[in-house]
């Protein structure tokens, strides 16, 4: 790998590079829907919160299409999926400690995700 | 007291360096445009601007509510680590926070690089599971009946709150407005007032 040379960082610093990747695939949930997070427990990197797992919150946005971190990392492909923005009832993850109206948000891989009761 | 866990990190940073360096891998000089970058160019003056803009041109806030990456770009303010922005509106019911829960994602081109509580366990452990007690070490009050949206930001997407205008501020244009926004304000466990500032 070469080095980064001094006369590129200002370009790279403002251009960056996005893991946005075309969105050539179809999306399995819409806003709205109710998903729950699937109990997985990998031993390896993923952007998949612990506290999240087994819990049910509502699709709230389509992110697009982004390049799976959990595949990427280890050098096993891109895995392009729709990441979505997932509410969660702060009750939900934490019980009755939580204030009634608060919310808890996560942008969540489809991977990480199967139908609420499905 | 020597704070022996900062030293211990300097020294270890310092020697990775100077490895990466012998190695080829890292070019000194590029090194030192990217800490130069981020020391006096990037930082949360530029969110500031955006937010200050967001109060005072109408059209630009609904963009920058609906497609805050190019919003944002409009201002010049994109790059490494804000490639996918969105902005979340404080209003008289939803206090926004930003977390990373599994490491310290941060919107780079508005804010910089995040203060070192951002990045410490304590706070990304206790601002999911209870973001009034760390609101409020920070001083800010909500009440009850508030509703407080976390968002715990690990995936690709990066986050910038927009704070409430406080009152007093209507006579004030876009600059003005900016020398108040700090960036807790825009972490979302600050909020703005009429008399301080400000984000550097």
């Amino acid at each position: 790998m070469p080095a980064l040379p001094v006369e590129q960082v200002d370009g790279l610093i403002a251009t960056g590079a996005s893991a946005r990747m075309p969105d050539t695939v179809p999306p399995r949930f819409r806003p709205g829907d109710r998903v729950t997070v699937r109990n997985i427990n990998p031993l390896s990197h993923t952007r998949l919160p612990r506290y999240a797992r087994g819990k049910a919150g509502t699709v709230e946005a389509d992110r697009g299409v982004f390049c799976f971190n959990d595949t990427n990392a280890h050098g096993l492909g891109h895995k392009p999926q729709h990441v979505y923005g997932v509410r969660f009832a702060a009750r939900d993850l934490w019980g009755e400690q939580a204030a009634v109206r608060d919310a808890l948000y996560l942008d969540l891989f489809e991977d990480y995700l199967e139908p609420h009761g499905g | 007291m020597p704070d022996t866990h900062e030293d211990d990190i300097a020294l270890r940073v310092r020697a990775i360096e100077s490895l990466l360096i012998e190695k080829g891998l890292v070019q000194p000089a590029a090194l030192a445009a990217i800490v130069e970058t981020y020391e006096t160019k990037i930082g949360p003056h530029n969110g500031a601007q955006v937010v200050a803009r967001a109060w005072t041109d109408p059209a630009f806030k609904a963009r920058l509510l609906s497609d805050a990456t190019a919003a944002i770009a409009e201002m010049g303010f994109s790059g490494v680590q804000g490639e996918d922005m969105v902005v979340v509106e404080n209003t008289p019911a939803v206090h926004n926070m930003v977390v990373c829960t599994l490491c310290s994602c941060y919107p780079w081109p508005t804010l910089g690089l995040p203060p070192n509580w951002y990045k410490s366990a304590p706070y990304r452990a206790r601002a999911v599971i209870d973001p009034r007690g760390v609101l409020n070490e920070f001083g800010v009050d909500l009440p009850p009946d508030k509703e407080v949206r976390v968002w715990d930001s690990n995936a690709e997407l990066r986050y910038l709150v927009l704070p409430e205008r406080p009152p007093g501020t209507e006579g004030m244009d876009a600059a003005a407005l900016a020398a108040l926004v700090t960036r807790d304000a825009m972490i979302g466990t600050g909020t703005v007032a009429a008399g301080q500032g400000a984000a550097q």
